[in-house]
C-alpha cells in the first residue's frame, strides 16, 4: 500500500503542479489573483469530469476499462434535458438508468466473459443510440431551481457536491467491497482461490460506474443548461486520462479514486493554464496529450527509482 | 454410492463413518492433456492425510478441484457428505469450512500483510464500515496468536520474501480455524523451523477434529506428519495406505521400481574450457567463479533461491551482469540479450524451468515453437523456409520422439506435459549450442520422459556439450552429475566431485556453517 | 483455432450479405457491393494497423488523428497537382510511420501502457493538426487531393480494391511468411518466452506500432482520395471501427491470434450491417443501437474468454 500512497501522491503533485502554474499565468496575465468567481467556474466545470473519473478508477481499479462512460454520459443528459423540467423526480430516474446500463456491462464482463474493453466498446454504441433517440438534436432544459442547488454560479454549492464525492469514495474504500476491489485488480485469480466472489464484485463496479456517469450527467446539464446527446463522447478519453494522471495502475489494484479527482481537475486547469497563456486553443490537446504521456512517465520513472532504492 | 474400483481396502468402510472429503470419478482436462482420470480420493475427519505423487500426477489439480477453483469435466465431489461437485466458487467452499492453501496462487500482491489475512472478515465498526487503522493491530494479533511476530503487518505482500509470503498464506488459511484444511506444498519454500511450526498446527487441528490434507515432495514430511498417505500416478488413485516405506512409495508413484532410475554416467569430460566465470554479481549472485569444461555435466546445488536462477539467466543475458566476466572457448563475451546468447559463436541455450511461462507459446503449432530461436537461420531475405522448416522440424521430433509421431501443426496446448518440455528442449537443440543451461527441466514430467531427459543429457554430453544442470530435486544432481557446485548466499560455498550419488551430502553442504535457512 | 476464427468471420459476412439480400433485393448486386467494398477499404486500411498491435496485446488509441493528419499533410503538401503528388504520399505516409515510431518507442522502452501513450500521442497529433492548419482555414488547406488519386475510385472495378488486395496480400505475407510475422505471434502468446527465445521485443514492438501509423496514414489519404477534401474529425469514426473490426475479424484481444484475411471480413461485416440499416431507412439512433447488439452478438459468439481455471 505503501506503493499506491507514492502513486497516489503523484496525482496530487501534478494537482498541486498544475494548480500553482495556474495561479502564476493567471495574475502575470490579468495582474490580479484569481477570484472566488473564477475557482467556482473552475468547480463547476470540472465536476462532470470528476464524478466519470471516479467511475472509470473503479473500473481501472479491477484492471478493467469503460468505453461506454460516453455512452452512458450521453442517454443520462439526454434524458436529463427532457424531463427533470416536468417533474425533479426524473433525477433519481436518470440515476437508475446509469445505474441499469453500468450493470449490464458488468453482467457481460463478469459472467459473459467478455473483455471490458470490447463490452464496453459495443454498449457504448448500444448507449449512445439510445441518447439520440431521446434527444435527436440538442436542446432541452433544466429547471433553474435545480441549477441553483447542483451548480451555482455565485455560490459554492459545488464544493459540497465534490465533498460528497470525495466523501463516497472514502466510505466506499472503508467498506469489505472497496477492498474486494483492490484485490481483484491486484490479481483475480488469487482473490477468486481466497473466496472473493469476483463476478459479483464487478458487477457492482461497472453499475457504480454508471451510476457516477448519470450524476456526471446531471451536473454537465446543470453546467450547460441544455442537453446534446453528443455530450458523453469526450469524456471516454478525458476520463481515462484522469485515472492515468491521477496515479491509478492500468494493470489495476494499485491507485485511488481519488488521484483520478486530482487528475481530472489537472487536466481542466491546464485548458485554462493555456487560455491565460494566450495560447492558440487549437493547441490545446497537443498540450493535453503532452501532458498525459509526461505525467504517465513521471509515475514510471518514480517507481523505477523506488524499486531500484529498495533493491539496493 | 458406488466404490471405484481403483479405491484401495483402507477405505472400503465409507458408509460406516462420514467423510470429511470424497472424490469420486473425476475428469478433468486441460487442453489437450488429461491432469485428471477417473479419480478418487477420500479422506476422514481428524487425520492429516498426505497426498503423494510425483509432478505432473495430477495433484494440484485434484485439489483445486476440491477446493471448488475448477469445475471437474465428470465425477463428484462431497464435503461431509454433501454433493457440492456443481459449484465452482472457493467462496462457497470457505463457509462450508473448507479452507486451502496453493502452491502457485497465493497472496493479493498490491495488497498489505494485514489486507490479505483479513479480506474476508476485516474489523468493522459501526455503519459496518472497515476501519482501517484496526486493520494492522488486529493483523499483528492474528500473527501472534500463531507464533509469528517476524512479519510486518503494514507490509505490502510483494515485498515479502518468498519464505514469508508462505507463513501469512498459511496464517491465512488457519486463522479460520477450518474444518477441513488443504495445503499444496505448504513447505517448499519453508526453513526448517517453519516447517516444524507448521507441523504443529496441523497436528493441533486434527487433535480438534479437522481434516488436514497436504502434498509434499520431501518424503521425511509425509512420513512424520502423515496419518494415511494417497499416492496418485498419471492422474488417478493408485493406493492409499496407512503406512508405506520410501521405497514403496516411490514404486507407487513412478510405477517403476527405485533401483536404475538415474542411468549411470559413462562418459568423461574432456579438458578443453567450453565457458569460464569470473566474479560474477548478479541479482543475489555475490561473486561466483566456475569453469565449464566441454563433455561435461556440472550440477547446480544448494538450497531454494541461493541465485541458481540468477546465475543461469544472467549467463543467457536475460538478466543485467553487474560485475563479473563470461569467457567462452577462451575468449571474453559480451551476452546483454538472449540473442547474443544463442547467436552461432556464443552457442549458449536456456532450457527454463517453467515451461509454461518462459517456454512455450502454447495455441502455437509444435513446429512454430520447435523453429522459434532459429527462425533466421532458414530463412532468405526474412521470408522462413518452410519446407526446410518442416525438415528440420520432423527430424528433430523423430529423434526425440515427440508426441508419438502426430502431426506438428498441432498446437503445443495438446501435448502432455513430457511432451511439451521435450518441445523446448528440441527448440534449443536446434541452436546447436555448445553450452546447455538446464534450468529444472525435469519438473512436472512424467517418469518416462525425465528418464529420456535423463539419457538425453547424457547423449549430449557425450558430444562433447558443457552442461549446466540444475534441479529442484537433489537426487538428481546427485546422480547426473560429473561435478556439483553448492550455492549459498549468492557464492559457490562447495565444491562436490561427483557422481556424489547420496544426495545428503549436497545438502549437508547447502546447510554448513550452522545455516538455518 | 485461429483460422475457424476467420471461417466464422467469413461466415458472418455472408450470413449478414444474404440477409440483406433476402429483405433488400439488389443489396448484394454488384453495384451495391462495390460501394460497400470500398467503404469497407478504409476500415480495413486502419484496422490492419489495429491488427498488428493487438496481436501483441497493444492497442492504437492515436489512429484518428494521424489519419487526419496524414490527410491534410497530403492535401496542402499536393496543393492538388499531380506533378506534387509522389512527394505528397511520402510525407503523409512518413508522418504516420513518425508518430507510429514515436508510440513504439513510448510503448517498449519506456514502458508507457499502449492505452496512455497512444491517447496522448492522439492528443498530440490533433492539437499539431488543428494550430498548424490554424483549424483547417490555412491557405493552402482549401486544396484538393491531386487528381490521380481522386481517380482510385473511378471505374467498374476501382483501383482502390486493388490497393487493399494488396495491403491484404502485404500483411497475409508478412504474418504468415516471414520470420517476422513469427516472431509476432510469438510475442502476442507470450512476450518473456519470446524474449527467452531470443525475439527482440522491443524492437518487434516499435515496428508494429510504426506499421500501425502508416496504415492510418494511408486510411487517411484515401479517405481524403474519396471525399476530395480534408475535414475535421475525419478520423474520428475509425478508432472504434478499427478495433471492432479487429475483433470480429476474429484477432483475439489479448494478442497472438488472427488472420488479416478475418479482419477483411470483420470490415466487411461492419459496413454491410451499417448499409443495411441506412437501406431499410433505419434512424441514427437505431443504427448505432443495431451495431452495437451485432458486435456484441458476435463477440458472444467466438470472443469469449476462457471459463476461469
Amino acid at each position: 500500500m505503501r506503493d499506491a500512497l507514492r502513486r497516489v501522491s503523484l496525482g496530487y503533485l501534478v494537482l498541486a503542479a498544475t494548480a500553482v502554474a495556474y495561479i502564476v499565468v493567471y495574475t502575470s496575465r490579468l495582474g490580479r489573483f484569481p477570484t472566488s468567481f473564477d475557482y467556482l467556474s473552475i468547480l463547476n466545470t470540472t465536476l462532470p469530469l470528476v464524478f466519470v473519473a471516479i467511475g472509470q478508477s473503479l473500473v481501472v481499479l479491477t484492471g478493467g476499462i469503460d468505453l461506454s462512460v460516453g455512452g452512458m454520459v450521453s442517454v443520462c443528459v439526454a434524458v436529463t434535458a427532457t424531463t427533470v423540467s416536468s417533474s425533479i423526480t426524473w433525477l433519481f430516474v436518470v440515476l437508475a438508468i446509469g445505474t441499469a446500463c453500468g450493470a449490464l456491462n458488468g453482467l457481460i464482463v463478469a459472467y459473459g466473459r467478455i473483455a471490458p474493453i470490447l463490452t464496453t466498446l459495443a454498449t457504448l454504441s448500444i448507449f449512445t443510440g439510445l441518447g439520440l433517440r431521446v434527444l435527436p438534436v440538442p436542446g432541452g432544459s433544466i429547471p433553474q431551481e435545480v441549477r441553483l442547488v447542483l451548480t451555482n454560479p455565485a455560490t459554492p454549492t459545488g464544493l459540497i457536491w465534490l465533498g460528497l464525492a470525495v466523501a463516497g469514495w472514502l466510505v466506499l474504500r472503508r467498506t469489505r467491497f472497496g477492498m474486494r476491489v483492490y484485490a481483484i485488480g491486484s490479481d483475480e485469480a488469487s482473490a477468486r482461490a481466497v473466496g472473493v466472489p469476483a463476478a459479483a464484485v464487478k458487477l457492482k463496479v461497472y453499475a457504480l460506474s454508471g451510476l457516477c456517469s448519470a450524476l456526471a450527467a446531471v451536473f454537465y446539464v446543470s453546467t450547460t443548461t441544455s442537453g446534446d446527446a453528443n455530450a458523453g463522447n469526450p469524456f471516454i478519453l478525458t476520463s481515462i486520462a484522469s485515472v492515468v494522471v491521477g496515479g491509478v495502475a492500468f494493470s489495476g489494484g494499485r491507485g485511488s479514486a481519488l488521484g483520478a479527482v486530482a487528475g481530472a481537475v489537472a487536466l481542466t486547469l491546464v485548458i485554462d493554464i493555456l487560455f491565460f497563456s494566450g495560447i492558440d486553443p487549437l493547441y490545446q490537446s497537443l498540450f493535453q496529450g503532452l501532458f498525459l504521456v509526461v505525467a504517465v512517465l513521471l509515475g514510471t520513472v518514480a517507481a523505477l527509482a523506488a524499486r531500484r532504492r529498495r533493491q539496493a | 454410492m458406488t466404490e471405484t474400483s481403483s479405491m484401495a481396502p483402507a477405505q472400503a468402510e465409507p458408509g460406516s463413518e462420514t467423510l470429511a472429503v470424497r472424490a469420486s470419478g473425476v475428469d478433468r482436462a486441460f487442453g489437450g492433456v488429461q491432469a485428471l482420470r477417473d479419480a478418487s480420493f477420500a479422506a476422514r475427519p481428524g487425520e492429516i492425510h498426505a497426498l503423494a505423487g510425483e509432478n505432473g500426477a495430477g495433484k494440484s489439480t485434484l485439489i483445486k478441484v476440491l477446493c471448488g477453483l475448477i469445475k471437474a469435466d465428470k465425477g463428484t465431489v462431497e464435503i461431509f457428505g454433501t454433493e457440492v461437485s456443481r459449484v465452482v466458487e472457493p467462496a462457497a467452499r470457505r463457509r462450508m469450512g473448507v479452507a486451502t492453501a496453493f502452491q502457485e496462487l497465493s497472496l493479493l500482491p498490491d495488497l498489505t500483510v494485514a489486507e490479505n489475512l483479513l479480506l474476508q472478515d476485516p474489523p468493522r465498526g459501526r455503519l459496518g464500515l472497515v476501519q482501517r487503522r484496526r486493520l494492522a493491530p488486529a493483523a499483528e494479533e492474528i500473527l501472534n496468536r500463531y507464533g509469528v511476530d517476524d512479519i510486518d503487518p503494514r507490509a505490502t505482500a510483494a515485498d515479502l520474501s518468498v519464505a514469508q509470503r508462505q507463513v501469512v498464506e498459511l496464517v491465512r488459511v488457519l486463522a479460520g480455524e477450518p474444518r477441513v484444511v488443504i495445503l499444496d506444498e505448504p513447505t517448499a519454500a519453508l526453513a526448517d523451523r517453519q516447517v516444524d511450526w507448521l507441523a504443529g498446527h496441523m497436528r493441533r487441528l486434527r487433535d480438534a477434529g479437522s481434516c488436514v490434507i497436504f502434498t509434499s515432495h520431501r518424503w521425511r514430511e509425509i512420513e512424520s506428519l502423515a496419518d494415511r498417505v494417497t499416492v496418485f500416478r498419471n492422474g488417478t488413485h493408485v493406493a492409499t495406505r496407512d503406512t508405506l516405506s520410501e521405497a514403496e512409495a516411490v514404486t507407487l508413484m513412478s510405477g517403476r521400481s527405485f533401483a536404475g532410475a538415474y542411468p549411470q554416467i559413462t562418459t568423461e569430460p574432456t579438458d578443453d574450457n567450453a565457458l569460464s566465470v569470473t566474479n560474477l554479481h548478479s541479482g543475489r549472485l555475490a561473486g561466483v567463479d566456475f569453469d565449464l569444461r566441454r563433455g561435461e555435466i556440472l550440477g547446480v546445488g544448494g538450497l531454494a533461491g541461493q541465485g541458481q536462477r540468477d546465475l543461469f539467466l544472467s549467463l543467457f543475458g536475460a538478466q543485467r551482469v553487474r560485475r563479473g566476466t563470461i569467457a567462452v572457448d577462451g575468449k571474453a563475451v559480451t551476452i546483454r540479450s538472449p540473442k547474443d546468447a544463442i547467436r552461432a559463436g556464443v552457442g549458449i541455450a536456456y532450457v527454463p524451468e517453467d515451461r509454461k511461462a518462459e517456454g512455450l507459446f502454447l495455441p502455437l503449432s509444435i513446429r512454430d515453437n520447435i523453429a522459434a530461436a532459429t527462425l533466421s537461420r532458414r530463412a532468405t531475405a526474412g521470408f522462413v523456409n518452410r519446407g526446410k522448416e518442416r525438415a528440420v522440424v520432423k527430424s528433430i521430433v523423430d529423434q526425440l520422439n515427440i508426441g508419438a509421431g502426430r502431426s506438428t501443426n498441432r498446437a503445443a496446448d495438446t501435448l502432455s506435459g513430457g511432451n511439451q518440455q521435450k518441445v523446448v528442449m528440441a527448440r534449443w537443440l536446434l541452436t546447436e549450442a555448445r553450452i546447455l543451461l538446464l534450468f529444472d527441466v525435469t519438473r512436472g514430467v512424467d517418469a518416462a520422459t525425465k528418464h529420456d531427459i535423463y539419457e538425453l543429457v547424457g547423449t549430449l554430453a557425450a558430444q562433447g556439450r558443457a552442461i549446466l544442470y540444475y534441479s529442484s530435486e537433489t537426487e538428481e544432481i546427485a546422480h547426473l552429475c560429473h561435478r556439483v557446485l553448492v550455492l549459498r548466499e549468492g557464492r559457490v560455498a562447495a565444491e562436490l566431485a561427483g557422481p556424489v550419488g547420496d544426495a545428503e551430502r549436497i545438502v549437508a553442504a547447502s546447510i554448513k556453517e550452522g545455516q538455518d535457512a | 483455432m485461429s483460422s475457424r476464427r476467420v471461417l466464422y468471420a467469413l461466415g458472418g459476412t455472408v450470413a449478414v450479405l444474404l440477409v440483406g439480400a433476402i429483405l433488400h433485393p439488389g443489396f448484394a448486386s454488384w453495384s451495391s457491393l462495390r460501394v460497400m467494398l470500398v467503404v469497407a477499404s478504409f476500415t480495413g486500411f486502419v484496422a490492419a494497423g489495429q491488427m498488428l498491435v493487438v496481436l501483441v496485446g497493444g492497442i492504437d488509441l492515436s489512429i484518428p488523428w494521424v489519419l487526419n493528419g496524414a490527410a491534410i499533410v497530403l492535401t496542402t503538401s499536393s496543393l492538388g497537382q499531380t506533378s506534387r503528388a509522389p512527394l505528397a504520399i511520402l510525407l503523409a505516409l512518413g508522418v504516420g510511420a513518425l508518430v507510429g515510431l514515436g508510440n513504439g518507442m513510448g510503448v517498449a522502452w519506456l514502458g508507457v501502457p499502449a492505452v496512455v501513450m497512444t491517447l496522448g500521442m492522439n492528443g498530440v497529433m490533433q492539437g499539431l493538426t488543428l494550430g498548424l492548419s490554424k483549424g483547417l482555414t490555412c491557405a493552402s488547406c482549401g486544396s484538393y487531393a491531386p487528381e490521380p488519386l481522386r481517380g482510385l475510385f473511378d471505374g467498374a472495378l476501382p483501383a482502390q480494391l486493388f490497393l487493399w488486395a494488396g495491403v491484404g496480400l502485404f500483411m497475409t505475407v508478412l504474418l504468415t511468411l516471414t520470420t517476422f510475422g513469427r516472431r509476432v505471434y510469438a510475442v502476442g502468446v507470450n512476450p518473456r518466452a519470446a524474449f527467452l527465445s531470443g525475439v527482440g521485443v522491443r524492437g518487434v514492438t516499435v515496428a508494429l506500432y510504426t506499421l500501425s501509423g502508416v496504415f492510418a496514414a494511408l486510411a487517411g489519404i484515401a479517405l481524403v482520395a474519396y471525399g476530395g477534401q480534408p475535414s475535421l474529425g475525419l478520423g474520428d469514426p475509425y478508432l472504434f471501427e478499427s478495433i471492432a473490426a479487429v475483433v470480429v475479424g476474429g484477432v483475439s484481444i489479448l494478442g497472438g491470434r488472427g488472420h488479416y484475411l478475418g479482419v477483411i471480413a470483420g470490415s466487411l461485416t461492419l459496413v454491410a450491417v451499417t448499409t443495411f440499416l441506412q437501406a431499410q431507412r433505419v434512424p441514427e439512433y437505431g443504427r448505432l443501437m443495431i451495431y452495437g447488439l451485432v458486435i456484441l452478438a458476435i463477440l458472444f459468439a467466438y470472443g469469449r474468454e476462457k471459463a476461469h481455471d
